[in-house]
This record gives C-alpha cells, sequence and structure tokens, in this order.
C-alpha cells in the first residue's frame, strides 16, 4: 500500500470502475457488475433517477461505502480497501456538513490540521482558497451564521483545500434555490476549469448535468444507460430510458409497429417508412416535430399551455399522448385536428422489447464512437 | 389558538393547585422558618431574625455536611456522567456488543435507590460481601462499617450505578444524533474513528453533556438520601452524613425544625446558584445550532 | 465506511462487557444470594453460583414479612403517580400551548421551576404542608386579619385541619407536583404541525374535541412514555414515602425492603432472606422496562428536549 497521505498536488487522477458491484443480500443488489473509466481532469455527471444506485457508486469511489466487489482504481492504483483519507479524494456533501462548532477557517482547514500540516501554512492556503470562494470577510463566523449559498462555498472550499485529486460531488445544488442554484452552477463549471481537478458530481437534475459534464453517465438501477457527452446524449439517446430523462419536456415515445416496409401507429396512420418488421418505439422530440397544413400525420389536440416563448401543445395521436413545441405565435384552433409533420432526420427508433436504440435506423449514426468504447 | 375565559383555568388547575401546595409552600416556608423559632409540631412560634443561620452556620457539624456534600457532588456526578459517557461512545459503534448493551445499561431504572443501596451494603460487608476473601489476607483492609473512606467509596459506587440510565440513554441519542454525513465528512478530512470522538463527537454532543451535568449536580446531593440510609447510616462517625441526610436527621429524629428548616433554605439557594452558574456561564458559550 | 477499526472497536467492546458487568453482577449476586441458605452464606459469605433456596428465602419474606402488602401499595402509589401525572401535565400542557392566555408563560415557568428543587430537599416543610394540608389557608386567614373578625362574630377563629400522611392521596400528591410531564407534553405539541390544528378548527372542531379526537390519539407514545418513566418514578419513590407513611402496612415495599435489615450491628443479618426481597421488590419494575423499553427510553430522551 502506498501511504500518499490527504493531497495529491498538480495530478489530475483518472479513475477507473472494473466490475464494481454492491449488494445487501443476494435480493438486494444495488449495482450489479459495472465497468467504467474517467479521463484525468474530465468533468463526469452520474444522472438518474432517485435509487438507481448514483449516490451509493459515489460514496465507493470516496470509500464511504465498502465495494462488494470489483475493482476501484484511481492513478492506477487499488484503492478499493484503502480507508478514504488515502484515497485523494475530497467530497462536497448534499447537505454541506460542515462542522457547526469550528469557524469557517477552521472547517476548511480541518483535513490540514490532522494531516499535521504546520498552523503558517494552514492559514496561508485557507487565505487562498477564501480568497478564491470570495469567502475572505466569513472566516471567523460559525456555519450557522452563514447562508444557504455561504455554506455551499464552504464545502467547496473545503473540499479544493487540499488540492484533491479527485473531487466528488454528492447532489451539492439539491439544498438551494433556483436563483443560487444557476450561480453555484455557472461558478462551480469555472472553478472546474481553473483548478482541473477530476470532478464526478452526482444529481438527479438534467439540466446540471447538462451544463456541467463533459461526459455524462445515465445510471438506471445501477446499469449505465449510456456515458457520453451531453450532446451526443441528447441526440442519440442509446435507450428509451435515456430518451425520457433528458429533454424538458421529454421525448414522445410512440408505440409502432413496422410491417416491412411502413411503421403504422395502432389506429394505422403511417408515421415513417422503415424496412423493418414487427414492434418498435418510435421516439420524437416535441421541438423537433413541426405543424403544417401540408402533413400527412393527424393529432387531435387536447390542450395547450402558453410558456411565453413558446408552446406546449397536448395533442393525441391514436391513443397515444404526443407533446409539441411550437414556436409562439402559431394560430392553432384547439378543436381541431393538427396535421403534423416528423422529420426525417430526427426520429429515433428503439427496439419494441428491450427499448434498446437501433442505430441509423433512418441513416443517421445513433450512437457514438465512445458508447463502443466504454460498454 | 383557541380563545376561552375559563377553560384553560380549569384544565392548569388541578396541577397549579398540587404544584402551588406541595412545591411552593413548602418552598416558601422552608425560608420562612429559616427566621423563625419554632416549636416542633405545633405549639407557637416566635421571629428570631438571623439567629437560625447564626447557629447553623457556626455548627461545624453543617459544615462537615456540607463540605463532604460538595465532596460528594463533585465525585460521584463526574463519574456518574464520564462512566455512561465512554459506555455511550462504545455503544455508538457498530459492534456486536452495542445492541444488548443498549437494553442492559437502562436496568437499573428499574431498580429503587434504597434498593440498590440494601445490595451494595451487602456486597460490600467485610465479612461475607466481596472483599470479604480480601479481608481474611489482609485483616482490616477494608471495613465500610469504620472506614470513612470506605463508606464513601461504596456510596458513590451505587451511585453511579443508578445514574448510568439515564445519562447513557441522553447521551448515546446525542451521538446519535450527529449527522452522518459529519462523520463520513470527518473521514474523508482523515480523522480516524479515535481522532473523530475528540473533534466530532465531544463537541457536538457538548449539549447533552452541560444537560447531563446540570442535572447530576442536583441528583447527586439528593437521591443519595436513599443510599445513605441504607448503606452507612451517615456513619461511620458521620463521615457519610451529607446535608440531605442530615436535615432529615435534624427534622424528624432531633425535632429541631427550625434548624432543618434553615440548613434547607441553605441548600436550596445553593443548588439554586449552582444551576445558574452553569446555565449562565457554561451554557452560553456551547448552545449552537446544528 | 472503509475504515481500520479494529482497535477502537476492541476497546469499545472491552469497555461495554465492563459497563455490562458492572450493571449486572450486582444483579446476578442478589439472585444467587437469595438462591442460599442463611448458613451456607456464613460459611461462604455471598453465593456466586445460584442454589436451591430461592422459593425458600421467598417465602419467607412473602410469609413473614410485610412485603406482599406494601408491593400492593407500591403498585397503587406507581400507578397513580403515573396516571395523574400524565392527565395533570397533559390537561396544563394543552391549556399553555393551545390556548391564547396572556399567562401561559408565567404559568410553565412556575411548573417547570419544580425540576430545580427535587423533593428530597424539601422533604421537611412538605411533610408539615401534608400534616395539615388546610395549614396555608389557616395562616392566610391569621395573617390578613380575617380570623379575628371571624372570631369576633362567632365566637372561635377558624382552624381547618386535616393531615394527608399515611393516606395513598398523601403518598402520591407531593410526587406529582413535578414539571417533567408538562414540559414533555409541551415540547411534544409544539413540534405537531400547526396546520392539523388550523384544520380541526376548519372543520369545527372546539377546544375538547380538538383534545379528544386529534390531540390524544396523536400524542399516544408520548403518553405512554410518560406513563413509564413515572410509574418507574412512583415505584422507586424512598425518602417521601419513608416519611409521608408511618405504618408498615401503609408504607411501600422499598421503604419495606429497608427495614429488613437490622439496625443493630453483631449478628450478620439473614442477608439471602433480604436479598430475596430485594428480588421480589425490582421484579415489576424490571419486567416493565423489560417489556416496555422502547417507551422508556423515549421517555428519557424526551423528558431533555
Amino acid at each position: 500500500m502506498v501511504a500518499i497521505g490527504t493531497t495529491i498536488r498538480d495530478a489530475s487522477a483518472d479513475i477507473e470502475l472494473i466490475g464494481v458491484t454492491k449488494t445487501y443480500d443476494a435480493k438486494n443488489v444495488v449495482i450489479p457488475p459495472l465497468s467504467v473509466a474517467l479521463r484525468p481532469g474530465e468533468f463526469t455527471v452520474i444522472l438518474g433517477p432517485s435509487g438507481c444506485g448514483k449516490s451509493t457508486l459515489l460514496q465507493m469511489i470516496a470509500g464511504l461505502e465498502r465495494v462488494s466487489g470489483g475493482k476501484i482504481l484511481i492513478c492506477d492504483r487499488e484503492v478499493q480497501d484503502l480507508e478514504p483519507k488515502h484515497r485523494g479524494c475530497a467530497m462536497v456533501f448534499q447537505n454541506y456538513a460542515l462542522y457547526p462548532h469550528m469557524t469557517v477557517a477552521e472547517n476548511m482547514a480541518y483535513s490540514l490540521k490532522v494531516a499535521g500540516i504546520p498552523k503558517a501554512e494552514r492559514n496561508e492556503r485557507v487565505a487562498g482558497v477564501a480568497k478564491m470562494l470570495g469567502l475572505s470577510d466569513l472566516l471567523a463566523r460559525k456555519p450557522a451564521q452563514l447562508s444557504g449559498g455561504q455554506r455551499q462555498r464552504v464545502a467547496i472550499g473545503r473540499a479544493i483545500i487540499r488540492e484533491p485529486g479527485v473531487l466528488l460531488f454528492d447532489e451539492p445544488l439539491s439544498n438551494l434555490d433556483a436563483q443560487l442554484r444557476h450561480d453555484m452552477r455557472v461558478e462551480l463549471a469555472d472553478l472546474h476549469r481553473r483548478i482541473g481537478a477530476t470532478s464526478v458530481f452526482v444529481t438527479h437534475d438534467q439540466v446540471e448535468a447538462m451544463t456541467l459534464a463533459d461526459r455524462i453517465l445515465i445510471l438506471n438501477k445501477g446499469r449505465v444507460e449510456q456515458f457520453d457527452t451531453p450532446k451526443a446524449i441528447y441526440h442519440h439517446p442509446a435507450s428509451v430510458f435515456v430518451a425520457k430523462f433528458i429533454g424538458a419536456p421529454p421525448m414522445n415515445i410512440l408505440q409502432v409497429t413496422g410491417d416491412g416496409s411502413v411503421l403504422r401507429l395502432p389506429d394505422g396512420q403511417a408515421v415513417a417508412n422503415y424496412s423493418g418488421k414487427g414492434s418498435f418505439q418510435l421516439g420524437i422530440r416535441p421541438e423537433d416535430i413541426s405543424v403544417n397544413a401540408g402533413g400527412s400525420i393527424k393529432a387531435r389536440i387536447r390542450y395547450r399551455e402558453d410558456l411565453g416563448s413558446h408552446e406546449i401543445l397536448e395533442t393525441e395521436i391514436g391513443c397515444q399522448q404526443l407533446r409539441i413545441a411550437t414556436p409562439f405565435g402559431v394560430e392553432i384552433d384547439t378543436t381541431s385536428v393538427l396535421s403534423l409533420t416528423f422529420p426525417r432526420g430526427r426520429l429515433h427508433l428503439f427496439d419494441g422489447e428491450t427499448g434498446r436504440a437501433i442505430p441509423e435506423a433512418f441513416g443517421t449514426a445513433a450512437t457514438t464512437q465512445s458508447m463502443k468504447e466504454y460498454q | 389558538m383557541f380563545s376561552h375565559r375559563w377553560l384553560p383555568l380549569l384544565l392548569v388547575a388541578p396541577l397549579m393547585l398540587l404544584v402551588v401546595l406541595f412545591f411552593y409552600i413548602p418552598v416558601f416556608q422552608a425560608f420562612y422558618w429559616s427566621f423563625f423559632l419554632e416549636q416542633p409540631f405545633g405549639g407557637g412560634s416566635q421571629f428570631v431574625g438571623l439567629e437560625n443561620f447564626k447557629r447553623v452556620l457556626s455548627d461545624p457539624e453543617f459544615w462537615m455536611a456540607g463540605w463532604r456534600t460538595i465532596v460528594f457532588m463533585l465525585t460521584a456526578s463526574l463519574l456518574a456522567v464520564v462512566v455512561p459517557l465512554m459506555l455511550a461512545i462504545a455503544a455508538d459503534r457498530r459492534i456486536a456488543l452495542s445492541f444488548p448493551a443498549r437494553n442492559i445499561l437502562v436496568w437499573p431504572k428499574g431498580v429503587a435507590g434504597a434498593s440498590i443501596g440494601v445490595v451494595f451494603a451487602f456486597l460490600f460487608n467485610p465479612f461475607v460481601g466481596l472483599m470479604a476473601p480480601f479481608n481474611t489476607l489482609f485483616p482490616g483492609a477494608w471495613n465500610p462499617g469504620i472506614d470513612g473512606t470506605d463508606a464513601f467509596i461504596t456510596l458513590v459506587a451505587a451511585h453511579v450505578w443508578s445514574g448510568i440510565p439515564f445519562n447513557f440513554v441522553i447521551l448515546l441519542a446525542g451521538l446519535r444524533s450527529i449527522p452522518h454525513t459529519l462523520t463520513q465528512a470527518a473521514a474523508i478530512d482523515g480523522a480516524g474513528p479515535w481522532r473523530r470522538i475528540f473533534d466530532v463527537q465531544l463537541p457536538l454532543i457538548m449539549p447533552q453533556l452541560f444537560l447531563t451535568f446540570v442535572l447530576e449536580f442536583t441528583e447527586s446531593i439528593t437521591s443519595v438520601f436513599a443510599l445513605i440510609d441504607t448503606i452507612t447510616k451517615g456513619g461511620p462517625g458521620g463521615s457519610t452524613t451529607l446535608l440531605v441526610y442530615k436535615i432529615y436527621v435534624d427534622g424528624f429524629s432531633g425535632f429541631d425544625l427550625s434548624g432543618a428548616s434553615t440548613q434547607t433554605a441553605i441548600l436550596m439557594v445553593f443548588v439554586l446558584l449552582l444551576a445558574a452558574c452553569q446555565f449562565f456561564y457554561l451554557g452560553r458559550r456551547i448552545n449552537y445550532e446544528r | 465506511m472503509v475504515e481500520k477499526a479494529r482497535s477502537i472497536n476492541i476497546t469499545a467492546t472491552l469497555l461495554l462487557i465492563i459497563g455490562i458487568v458492572y450493571i449486572v453482577g450486582p444483579l446476578y449476586l442478589t439472585l444467587s444470594t437469595a438462591s442460599q441458605s442463611y448458613e451456607y452464606m456464613l460459611r461462604n459469605g455471598l453465593a456466586w453460583i445460584p442454589g436451591g433456596e430461592l422459593f425458600a428465602n421467598m417465602s419467607k419474606v412473602i410469609h413473614e414479612t410485610r412485603i406482599p402488602i406494601q408491593m400492593l401499595n407500591s403498585m397503587t402509589v406507581a400507578f397513580s403517580n403515573a396516571l395523574a401525572t400524565c392527565a395533570l401535565s397533559f390537561l396544563s400542557a394543552y391549556a399553555i400551548v393551545y390556548f391564547r392566555i396572556r399567562w401561559a408563560g408565567i404559568v410553565f415557568a412556575l411548573i417547570l421551576a419544580t425540576i430545580m428543587l427535587p423533593l428530597d430537599i424539601r422533604v421537611i416543610t412538605t411533610y408539615q404542608v401534608a400534616s395539615n394540608i388546610f395549614s396555608p389557608l389557616n395562616a392566610v386567614l391569621d395573617f390578613t386579619g380575617l380570623n379575628s373578625l371571624i372570631a369576633d362574630i362567632f365566637g372561635t377563629p377558624v382552624h381547618l385541619e386535616l393531615s394527608v400522611l399515611d393516606t395513598r392521596f398523601g403518598l402520591v400528591a407531593p410526587l406529582v407536583a413535578h414539571g417533567t410531564g408538562t414540559f414533555l407534553f409541551r415540547q411534544f405539541f409544539l413540534t405537531l404541525p400547526k396546520d392539523l390544528f388550523k384544520a380541526a378548527r376548519m372543520d369545527g372542531a372546539g377546544p375538547i374535541r380538538f383534545l379528544i379526537d386529534i390531540l390524544l390519539p396523536l400524542s399516544r407514545t408520548s403518553v405512554a412514555s410518560l406513563f413509564v418513566l413515572t410509574f418507574l418514578s412512583g415505584w422507586t419513590q424512598y425518602l417521601w414515602p419513608l416519611v409521608g407513611a408511618s405504618t408498615p402496612d401503609m408504607q411501600t415495599a422499598v421503604v419495606g425492603l429497608a427495614r429488613l435489615v437490622p439496625d443493630a450491628d453483631g449478628q450478620v443479618p439473614d442477608f439471602p432472606m433480604i436479598m430475596a426481597g430485594a428480588v421480589l421488590v425490582s421484579l415489576v419494575p424490571l419486567a416493565m422496562i423489560a417489556l416496555l423499553q422502547r417507551y422508556l427510553v423515549q421517555g428519557l430522551v424526551l423528558s431533555e428536549k
């Protein structure tokens, strides 16, 4: 075992999970064997619904949870049996986990104090981090005297003061109000650019994931659904689960049947040409549907939501729900039947049973290089 | 909130009646009588000003009893907090014994002070108790019936035994209310389990620790009566006559009501001052929001 | 957590073993001695191993002492103490929290102050009050001069006398005059959502209905906790029952047990019988702890918050 202390200076670690599992008992499998690799300096967001195992995964990297099997490598070093302090990770917690009996300065300096770093150097580093985060005037306060956003900054400062190779974030923005969350997001992105530590950020908020991540790892019931850049995930979702999870409002998924040349809705309407046979799921984003008099697809409008910048139309098409986002100002009669066009290049086709994407169904590349590489 | 003229009055009346009758009047009477010379159980009374206080304060027995009370209070309550504290920290860990321990350590709550006094009097009996074999080897090494220190130790041991449940439960509840993530954060910051005791756990249960001390100070000098009466009867040679016991003996055996009331008044002022000091000096510094 | 905690876990285990031995040891030795004969004890001192005389010793206690009737007294005192404390504290806390009254704060402070000066400290004067609960009234009449007025008119001044010593009421009432229960319920009521009260009022519930239909069902566990706590406290009282009851048939079991130990020095007392008495006396509260531990622990924690 190589004891490297609590700081890894100037190093940005790569993290590799090899067949990592977490089970509580035979029936209670939180994470089936999972393998991913995170590149040095990369900002990875683990995204998934609550209970998908994303926090467990993060805690296993941190050493707060034991792995039930598999290996965790940080900088090519096996760390799964090392104590948290020997892994070179720092963490920002959801509820900040600041020590209520210590001042801001003491909170930030605590890890350095434990590591036996002399007081003078501690003070110097606290001052540096405080300046970077705009906390210089608050150093003598206790956490109870701070606002939510200030506590959040202290929690980040406490993590980065050690200059860790790996920064872990466990839903750190979920306790903030909407405005503050936006500001902190911008700040975090900026901070990551400056310090460049490999970062893993757990959230259930797709906006945070899309704006912060270099790559997003989408987790569903402990399994990786897709691991790719935000753009790729948005444009080429690897499964129905991902398609529905990303985008607001989410992608429409229609049950269709292929007869060898055309995909049809249950009511018989043809929606696209495709050579496959059997049942499929057809996906199209609300903003990709165009409403025009010449459209061949008919949908009955149920109600409309005016969002100012655009409108969301809730329609029904062959007993299935279809959401359409239209530019504001398009005159539509609520009682009428809409004529729609599904642009062929914007359609996504998924397997009827497994829900996995069928690549290049309509002539576009639905999977990316990185998918093959990391799955 | 409800607005009602007489219903709330009616609701608090029964308890307030009892509190006034059996708390405020006795407390008032103790102070009142300390300025009067009272004939025992009826008869007249005569205002004597500070005579009673002069008499009590010039009595060396009173000072001895007071001194012993303070010594007992400091040693017994310190042990009665520190022992449960260590047990609570141990039982807070995830180890096999922590579950049975959490159950067993509250049992003394069901055993009266006087009952455990009777038991300890037997266990520490020099002839048939635990120390009997030791005494045959070194005659006279242990005899609470003759040696005041031995008697004192027996009292402290019995008091700590009785005091474990309350303090253990309160301190354990305090430890368990420490947010899990705070422990995790400290672990990531590099603090091991030993260090976390001093840097995280103890500072965070200060409110509970403070409370147990405040209550234990009063508790140790009042509930000790049952132990004294069953173990030592104040002996040997008055070496375990604490103030509560002296007041009882003076009042119920010596029929010196004025003297007993005066001492009661002094003890009450002492207890109240003690609590006030603790609240103003200690309480202010360690109360913080979580 | 991935952590090497061997040293601390071993230390913790050792500590807990010592703690358990410290608690259980005296109880075990009580039981084992209670199951040996007087002669065995004279020969060997305290008994490390149980013998077969437990029931003989217990029957000696039951037949030769007043412990059985005293246990009934203890039962009555403990039960009435628990019941009265729960009921009166609940009502007063209800008035303090849910009524718009200006004096709520003062009343609460007055009740809470009782915690600072336990009964054992003020036993002398409490005894005086109990020996004639009208003495404060008499004093007021004397002091205000009303009595001389009455004496002028009716020939004699009013002097009422009613002693509650040697009565069950007298044994229980001073124990009930305590603030813990009110404090516990007040804290509990304050944790209940305020909208609950508003909703009940919108539904048309008045003070009594709200108390019975909403508050009481919600407070079930708090009531149970306080009940267990005050039952145990009533059972284990010593000083007050010692002075409050002067005849053996009115005294409680704990007092009776202490009286089993002869005052005079000299002969070694019949410890096996006394220990059998101690076992009997502690049986009810210990059984209660075993069965209702959850409520006891909760009560202890609640009474602190």
